[in-house]
């Protein structure tokens, strides 16, 4: 397909667990269109994540192809192919939030007025224009999320893992964080992959799939 | 600025931190160890430097003696005249007497010295009291050393009688024995404890009466030209001296060798063990970034999935040892150097708080606490706590290096 800017073809992914081997993925089949948004389910331990680090290329699978947009996922290309936004907001208590946002950048090249133009502008679009200069801890956990949110969107990503990102907040803050997300992603043409365990937010994507026994499935 | 340079500042002096505490904790502990090391080797040094500056302003910078008494001294001068280097020599005798002041007896060193002579090679009018004491000392008069003066109870103007252990095999031979009197008419003081107590001087002319030499002296001093080695000068000397005549140069270093070893001895060891609470305090900055690396491995499995590569994320821990490093030496120089230059404050706070300004005296020789930093020491213990305490950051480098994005995340 010319348009995939993701297609994995039979990944699989087992761990050792003592002497016994467990089979999270057993030949994951996926692919995403460019600007599109999909969602995936699954039961809690089903290997959601497991599959998102396989295609974010921090993990490798033991069988099964991957590749993103026109070429072969190589760690050294990830920063700028995709960003990421987890359950933990990960972000770096001893800088503040615009600080935050511009590292993405920071370690692809020295910021320049562009750059910082940009941080300054994305935190403004998730509505924290006035706590640039916050640090994480002074920011409520929705807040840290859409630092997050604009810190993964940095350096324009063609695609957006989302591990739960709604998983540390309460019901009314993760349901504007994800409309934010999916608003994003829809103005600036991101694909977005969305692990959720909320119904009412997997129905927001162009396309729903299920994790079960290892396997993608529809509906 | 690389992403993990400024990463590393950042953890040092977070934003919107008043008061970095770590990094001041860090920064001062090494801080403190340089501080110990600049002024101890100062001290030390100043000791030695002291000593050596004595040494060579009492003794000269080469000695020549004879196997037994040097009858023609004059001869002897002129040889050693000829030789190149040699600016001037001025000849001494020497040996213990008996001094009385009002029943008070004494038994210091008698130097005679040739008191048109000696200062050329030896600064004593530097060190004689009142100024121009050392011109007036005739064959009937002595300068005392300060202690000694204050042990006789005599004074400038004071008669001194004294007698040599000639007396003595006057005595046998039951001959009639008068001690010589001699009228004070300085004193000098070295500041060093056993010379100011236990040495006097009086002319060549009068040491020879009292010891019954004639013509003969002790030995002669030597004065070198300036910057010229004295071991080598010494063995110019030597070859230049008629081996008949039986005279034997030794340069100051060499009559002082013993000594000069154990005070560089005494340096290099105090300088070791102290060099290890620059370690110590680098332990502790090694567990501190440890932790921080613990604490933070969520955040550098962040990094990781950023883009960002493992030897950077090294880097990142390094830099901070090495800043660690770079300002503990900054601070603990300008401490040890504050420190030293009070040092005399702080020693008479410290006598008078303990009462010891006598036993310090007797014990330390001087009555102030000299200092000389030798530039060697300083480029070591600069470079020693740099290095150390960069390796202190290397574990913790290792560490975070060592750690998988994915992993990292995933911990807890
Ligand atoms: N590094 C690992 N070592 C061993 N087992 C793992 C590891 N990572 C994940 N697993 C196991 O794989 C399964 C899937 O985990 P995960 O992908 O985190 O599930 P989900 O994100 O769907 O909750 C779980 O049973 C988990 O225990
Ligand atoms: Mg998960």
């Amino acid at each position: 397909m010319s348009n995939a800017i993701l297609s994995s073809r039979a990944l699989a992914k087992s761990y050792l667990s003592g002497d016994r081997c467990i089979e999270v993925l057993r030949g994951v089949d996926l692919e995403v269109a460019a600007g599109e948004s999909v969602s995936i389910r699954g039961e809690s331990g089903s290997g959601k994540s497991t599959l998102l680090n396989l295609l974010s290329g921090l993990d490798t699978a033991d069988r099964g192809a991957l590749a993103w947009a026109d070429g072969p996922a190589l760690a050294d290309r990830r920063a700028e192919f995709l960003g990421m936004v987890f359950q933990a907001f990960y972000l770096i208590p001893e800088i503040d939030a615009f600080q935050n946002v511009l590292m993405a950048a920071r370690i692809l090249r020295a910021p320049g007025a562009a750059e910082r133009a940009r941080a300054k502008e994305l935190l403004a679009r998730v509505g924290l224009a006035e706590r640039a200069t916050h640090l994480p801890a002074q920011l409520s956990g929705g807040e840290r999320q859409r630092v997050a949110v604009a810190r993964a969107l940095m350096n324009s990503p063609k695609l957006l893992l989302a591990d739960e990102p709604t998983g540390n907040l309460d019901e009314h803050t993760g349901d504007a964080v994800i409309a934010l997300l999916l608003d994003l992603c829809r103005e600036t043409g991101t694909a977005l992959v969305l692990v959720t365990h909320n119904v009412a937010h997997a129905q927001k994507t162009n396309r729903q799939l299920f994790l079960r026994e290892g396997k993608l499935s529809h509906g | 600025m690389p992403w993990y340079l400024y990463l590393a500042l950042k953890q040092l002096f977070p934003t919107g931190r008043r008061f970095p505490f770590f990094t001041a904790i860090s920064v001062l502990g090494v801080a403190l160890g340089v501080a110990v090391l600049v002024i101890s080797t100062s001290v030390m040094g100043g000791f030695g430097h002291k000593i050596r500056e004595m040494t060579v302003d009492t003794q000269g910078d080469v000695q020549v003696r004879g196997d037994g008494l040097i009858e023609t001294p004059a001869e002897v001068q002129a040889q050693l005249a000829k030789i190149p280097g040699v600016i001037a020599t001025t000849p001494f005798a020497e040996g213990p007497v008996a001094i009385m002041h009002a029943q008070k007896p004494q038994f210091p060193a008698l130097q005679g010295i040739d008191v048109t002579r000696v200062s050329q090679v030896i600064p004593l009018a530097r060190y004689v009291h009142p100024a121009g004491a050392l011109a007036e000392l005739d064959d009937d008069s002595i300068i005392l050393g300060s202690q000694l003066a204050l042990a006789l109870g005599a004074r400038v103007g004071s008669k001194v009688e004294v007698a040599s252990p000639l007396a003595y095999e006057k005595f046998k031979r039951d001959e009639i024995f008068l001690p010589r009197e001699l009228r004070v008419v300085g004193y000098f003081e070295f500041g060093h404890q056993a010379l100011d107590t236990s040495v006097a001087l009086v002319t060549l002319r009068a040491m020879q009466d009292l010891y019954g030499l004639g013509g003969g002296v002790h030995g002669l001093n030597v004065k070198l030209a300036p910057g010229l080695d004295p071991d080598a000068m010494t063995a110019r000397i030597n070859a230049a001296l008629p081996p008949a005549a039986r005279l034997h140069a030794r340069s100051w270093l060499d009559l002082n060798q013993d000594f000069l070893f154990v005070l560089q001895f005494e340096r290099n060891i105090m300088f070791f063990l102290l060099m290890f609470i620059v370690v110590v305090a680098a332990f502790s900055v090694t567990s501190s970034l440890l932790i921080s690396v613990v604490r933070k491995t969520r955040e550098i499995g962040l990094l990781g999935a950023l883009g960002g590569k493992p030897r950077q994320v090294a880097a990142c821990f390094c830099f901070q040892g090495f800043f660690i490093g770079v300002a503990g030496t900054a601070v603990g120089l300008a401490l040890g150097f504050g420190v030293l230059h009070v040092r005399d404050d702080i020693v008479e706070i410290f006598t008078k708080l303990t009462q010891s300004e006598a036993a310090m005296l007797r014990f330390y020789q001087f009555r102030h606490l000299p200092s000389y930093t030798d530039p060697n020491y300083l480029v070591a213990i600069v470079i020693g706590t740099i290095g150390i305490s960069t390796l202190a950051g290397l574990l913790p480098a290792w560490r975070a290096a060592k750690l998988k994005p994915v992993e990292a995340l995933r911990s807890e």
